[in-house]
């Protein structure tokens, strides 16, 4: 079992994703607001966070910014799951690879709840 | 995306009758999305259909546009709720136009209030007077809702992935198509306050020959 944080605006997606991963046996705590996520960070370390880059207010970049600036939180995997495609950010790979600790970057309409849960149980085994 | 992640999960999980319903109000929603472009468009495009007018009840135009967003409000967790204190004779205005405006706007907001860390998920279907006639629109308790962050907003659309970041964390289709509906009716859309509330909408004229009716 994972403890997953999910940092996603839409109330209704979220709900999906949450089903999905409790069913499959993980914690889930699931965050509207990048302060909200940091919050829930603080209250116990996850094995996994699933960030979308489209928020409210602070956007999901200023989120990993934020929450690489706390030393015991440079190795907490976190995977983007947005609406924004990767090819935007081709250019800046590296930068989510090698400062911001991205493993992973899925595009979300195209990456099936199945996928979300698979990934989920690779991280928590890992 | 909603559509196809809850069928899977309603495949998935086994709870299928919930999965469609949710399925079903946000398709519904989706498919009014796309007709208010395409009305946009039709209004822009024949200015004589624009300005095809019809004695209008404001009231009765609130309660049409919360019935069709009670669904999607519902799965969204917002409560609506349709204020129209005060009396307010017929306005002259296109009918489908500020209807299919009020339900676009009204499916921006939904969406976008929840993403917000805010308690209390409310809005208001309201009208009231004001200097320039009857104030039509949706009002919530949020102070993001801003005339600097719309104008942002038309500055960026099609050119920004989230051109109201502060409103919504969507493209913001809904406030839009809204604002090209109205747009085409030869007004605009505007953020007002009422009762401690901020809110989108438009300005509607009263007309003093309608009244007489």
């Amino acid at each position: 079992m994972a403890r997953v944080i999910m940092l996603e605006p839409d109330v209704v997606l979220a709900r999906t994703y949450r089903e999905a991963l409790e069913q499959a046996g993980h914690e889930v705590c699931v965050c509207r607001e990048a302060q909200e996520a940091v919050f829930c960070v603080d209250d116990g370390l996850p094995d996994v966070i699933l960030l979308e880059l489209q928020l409210v207010g602070h956007s999901g970049i200023e989120f990993l910014y934020e929450l690489r600036s706390y030393a015991d939180w440079q190795n907490i995997p976190v995977v983007i799951l947005s609406n924004v495609p990767p090819y935007e950010f081709s250019s800046n790979a590296d930068l989510l690879r090698d400062t911001l600790g991205v493993v992973e970057y899925r595009y979300k309409p195209q990456t099936s709840l199945a996928t979300i849960v698979s990934l989920a149980n690779q991280l928590a085994l890992a | 995306m909603q559509i196809s992640r809850r069928a899977e999960a309603g495949l998935l999980l086994g709870n299928s009758d919930e999965a469609l319903a949710l399925v079903h109000d946000q398709s519904e929603i989706a498919l009014q999305l796309i007709e208010g472009y395409m009305l946009s468009m039709r209004l822009s495009l024949d200015q004589n259909d624009a300005f095809t007018l019809e004695p209008v009840a404001v009231s009765s135009m609130l309660y049409d546009a919360a019935q069709q967003l009670t669904p999607i409000a519902k799965s969204y967790g917002v409560e609506l709720e349709v204020v129209t204190a005060g009396r307010y004779g017929p306005v002259a205005a296109h009918q489908q136009g500020f209807k299919t405006a009020l339900v676009s706007l009204g499916y921006a907001l939904i969406e976008a209030l929840p993403a917000t860390n805010r308690s209390q998920l409310r809005l208001q279907l309201a009208a009231h007077k004001c200097r320039y006639g009857i104030a039509t629109g949706l009002y919530a308790d949020s102070e993001l809702l801003t005339t600097e962050a719309l104008r942002r907003g038309h500055q960026l659309r099609g050119r920004a992935r989230q051109p109201l970041p502060q409103l919504t964390h969507t493209g913001g289709a809904g406030v839009f198509v809204a604002d090209a509906i109205l747009q085409a009716l030869g007004t605009k859309l505007k953020v007002s306050h009422y009762r401690n509330l901020s809110g989108l909408g438009t300005v509607l004229q009263p007309n003093p020959q309608l009244q007489l009716v």
